[in-house]
Order: structure tokens, then C-alpha cells, then sequence
């Protein structure tokens, strides 16, 4: 589900560039902070090359593709440093591969970071009292909050011309697509922070 | 990760065709011709556009790499111009029972996939071509941080790792009688945490040892300066920008 180049306004994109050089810099920042900041750098060229290889199994479902997007996952396991994976990983898929896109990648980059960072901040709060549910909300909520952000770029960006009723019934079917993958994320997320946990926790952001 | 590209393809010696351009060079034509095309309005531009891109493609000395990696945008572009024309605009150009195709959506569908593969055959003709490390010393040279340099480089040399751990997993299930279904999607859990902790393991020894070398960020090499050519080359993308978006809006 990423935004794919030449499809809104070019005011947008700069503006999403914008927002996501924001969220990088309040996220670097937070990174310095730590207390040993390269430690989680293993942790996270991982997770991006996972994020990479998944993102790149997309169908089309115009007017965008339909992929797996670990938001979820990547926040729970990298925290801060699920902004720069997951731009890096946007970065690799449109240089290399033409999916998503170069102009679009700041957009692309809001659709998913924030997502991932909301996802974490429900995750922390949850998990001590209520992991599994923990779980499921930060890789189903991910997936939501990933597809409103979406939604309300393209019906931002979109022509005025579209069809409204068409539009409506574009990103109804395009948001049912994505339903299974609610699901399947919310699924994920709760079995390997389970194994994690059991095998080995020091992969767990709280250890 | 596409059937076929490894890191082995991925990081393939640079060939720089008719483009022999500095990295940073490269990342900022990209960039000018990437927005310049984004911003065209007028469906009469687009040949242009899609003549620039194609003559980028034919330098890069790569054309068949491209075309293969050009196949997802192409479907992308289809699904674009199958739709808009259905679905925008007033005037209708040809009606056959409930299913009309309407001028304004037909302009919108061929200017949005026109844009879409103009900018992507732009972008891979200058940046897929270039090596991961000579991508990630560009962006550093743009003074990009250095986290997301050492990042992108270290990405890359994992990404072989997890599809070694991946295909060993998939075997290995497969072999204790699992199948793909919907259903199996625990064990699909299951089987990306394995390859996460094992990855991990591995990635994690390799960075400590790194550290200990020495390593303080900054993997990518620092690049020469830019020479008079790469100024050029970085010239022209944005003066021929600047003429495609003159020519869109004057023409």
C-alpha cells in the first residue's frame, strides 16, 4: 500500500518530504538519547530487509497495491528506530524497484512511521496487563491507522472530477482488500512477540 | 525481493553506460526530473516526458534490467487507465450498457500513468544502476545522517541473509508435512520469528564485531569531490525540468 509516483498533486509530495524529514529528526534525536544508540542497528537493518522483502509482494488494486506493511511490527520491535527502517526500506523499493516512488516517498513514509510509533506507544501501554491483546492492537492498528492515513491522502489528492460516489466505492473495496491483512498482522505480531519472549527476549525492545 | 535480484545483481559492478555521473550527482538529477515530471499538467507533455525517460534508460546502458524491473509500474499504469476513465468526469465519450468511459477520467488515467512511469523509468535509470555503495556514500555525500546510510548498506548485506534463513525454514516446515494455507498463518508467525531470531544472531555478531574494528558510523566510503561534469549533468536535469514544466504550462 504504498502512494506510486506522478499519482497526486506535487505540492503534496514536497509537503510530505517535509513531514517525514520532521519525524526522522525528532526520531534521531530520541535515537542519541539512548544509551548506547547503535545497538538496535543489527535489529533494525533486519527488520527493514524483512519489511523490503515483503513490501515487494504486491497486486495491484488500483489506484495503489496491496502488501503486507508490518507497521506494527517494525514499531513494537524497533521503536524510534522504525522511522529510519521503514524510510530506508521505502527508499530501497522505489531506487530499485519502481514500487512506491521517489517523489512520493515522504507520503509514503507518514502512511507507515506514525502508524508504526502509535503502534508502539499502544503496545507499551497494554502489554504489562494484557499482552496478547497488546499484540493484536499494535499489528491490526498499525494496518488501520496506516489506511487512514492513506485514504485521506488520496481522497486529498485526487481530482475533484472523480466521481465522488465512485471514489467512495474505489477505497471502500480497496479498504475491504486490505481486511484479511487486519487480521493476518494482528495475528503475526502476537506470534513472534510470543516466541520472541520464550526464545529470545533480548529481541524484545523492553529487555 | 523480486524472483532473480540477489545482492549478487543488486551490487553488480557499476556500469555507467552514457551516464558516468558522481552518486550525488545522479541522486539530485533524479530528484529534479522526478519533481519537474510530477508537476506536468497537460496530457501533450507526456511524450516528452516519456521520450526524456526512455532516452535515460537507453544511456544507462541497462534497458533490458529496466524493462524487467519496469513489469509492477506497467500493471500499476494499467490498472490507472482502466479506471479513471470509468470513474471521473462529466462528458462521456462511449457508453456500452451501464459502463461509460468519460473524456476528463481518460485525460486523468493517461496523465497519471504517463507521469508514474516517466518518474520510475527516470529513477531506476539513474539510481538502480548504481552499486548499494555507491548509492549509500551519494546520500551521505547529500549529507543525509549517517544512520540511514549505514542502514541502507547494512540492509542490503542482511537481505541475503534472512532469504538463506527463509528458504531453510520454508524447507524445513514443508518437510514436517506444513502447507500454504490461510490457515497456516501461525506457523507463517512462526516462521518469521525463526528467521528473526537466527538473522538477528548472526547480524548482531557481525556489528559487534565491526565495533570493535573501530566502526563509528558512517560505513559508506566519502566520495571525491564532484567534477565539472557531474555539475553538468546535475545542470541539465534541472534545466530540462524547467523546460518540460515551461512547456506544460505555456503550451
Amino acid at each position: 500500500m504504498h502512494l506510486p509516483d506522478g499519482l497526486l498533486p506535487v505540492g503534496m509530495a514536497i509537503g510530505g518530504y517535509v513531514g517525514s524529514a520532521a519525524l526522522l529528526g525528532f526520531s534521531l534525536a530520541r535515537i542519541a538519547r539512548l544509551p548506547d544508540p547503535g545497538a538496535a542497528m543489527p535489529r533494525a537493518a533486519m527488520l527493514t530487509a524483512i519489511f523490503f522483502a515483503v513490501s515487494s509482494l504486491a497486486v495491484p488494486v488500483p489506484p495503489t497495491t496491496v502488501h503486507p506493511l508490518l507497521a506494527g511490527l517494525m514499531g513494537v520491535l524497533l521503536g524510534w528506530y522504525a522511522v529510519p527502517a521503514i524510510l530506508v526500506g521505502l527508499f530501497l523499493q522505489a531506487v530499485l524497484f519502481g514500487h512506491g516512488g521517489l517523489t512520493t516517498l515522504g507520503l509514503n513514509g507518514l502512511i507507515l512511521a506514525p502508524a508504526a510509533l502509535i503502534a508502539w506507544g499502544a503496545w507499551r501501554a497494554l502489554e504489562p496487563r494484557l499482552p496478547t491483546l497488546a499484540a493484536v492492537i499494535a499489528g491490526s492498528g498499525g494496518v488501520v491507522l496506516s489506511l487512514a492515513v492513506f485514504a485521506a491522502f488520496v481522497l486529498l489528492g485526487l481530482p475533484a472530477e472523480v466521481d465522488a460516489a465512485a471514489e467512495r466505492a474505489a477505497l471502500a473495496l480497496f479498504l475491504l482488500a486490505h481486511l484479511p491483512l487486519v487480521l493476518a498482522e494482528g495475528v503475526l505480531v502476537v506470534v513472534v512477540l510470543r516466541v520472541l519472549a520464550r526464545v529470545e527476549p533480548g529481541l524484545l525492545p523492553r529487555a | 525481493m523480486p524472483d532473480g535480484d540477489t545482492l549478487d545483481t543488486l551490487a553488480r559492478p557499476e556500469r555507467a553506460g552514457l551516464l558516468p555521473y558522481d552518486p550525488r550527482a545522479r541522486l539530485a538529477m533524479a530528484l529534479f526530473l522526478a519533481f519537474g515530471f510530477a508537476a506536468v499538467e497537460q496530457v501533450t507533455t507526456l511524450p516528452l516526458l516519456l521520450v526524456l525517460a526512455l532516452l535515460l534508460a537507453c544511456a544507462s546502458g541497462q534497458l533490458w534490467s529496466l524493462l524487467r524491473r519496469l513489469r509492477a509500474p506497467l500493471v500499476l499504469a494499467g490498472a490507472l487507465l482502466l479506471v479513471f476513465p470509468l470513474v471521473a468526469g462529466p462528458t462521456v465519450l462511449w457508453q456500452a450498457g451501464p459502463l461509460r468511459l468519460h473524456v476528463e477520467g481518460l485525460q486523468f488515467g493517461l496523465l497519471f500513468a504517463g507521469r508514474l512511469l516517466a518518474i520510475v523509468t527516470v529513477t531506476l535509470a539513474l539510481l538502480a544502476t548504481l552499486p548499494p555503495h555507491r548509492l549509500a556514500a551519494g546520500l551521505r555525500g547529500l549529507k543525509v545522517p549517517g544512520v540511514l546510510a549505514d542502514l541502507l548498506l547494512l540492509t542490503l548485506r542482511y537481505l541475503e541473509e534472512l532469504r538463506g534463513e527463509i528458504v531453510r525454514a520454508c524447507l524445513a516446515r514443508r518437510l514436517r508435512g506444513g502447507r500454504s494455507r490461510w490457515r497456516d498463518l501461525p506457523g507463517y508467525g512462526l516462521l518469521l520469528a525463526a528467521a528473526l531470531i537466527r538473522g538477528q544472531r548472526r547480524a548482531a555478531t557481525v556489528w559487534a564485531a565491526m565495533r570493535l574494528r573501530g566502526h563509528s558510523g558512517a560505513l559508506a566510503a566519502p566520495l571525491a569531490p564532484m567534477v565539472a561534469r557531474d555539475w553538468a549533468g546535475v545542470a541539465l536535469a534541472a534545466g530540462l525540468a524547467l523546460l518540460v514544466l515551461l512547456g506544460d504550462r505555456l503550451g
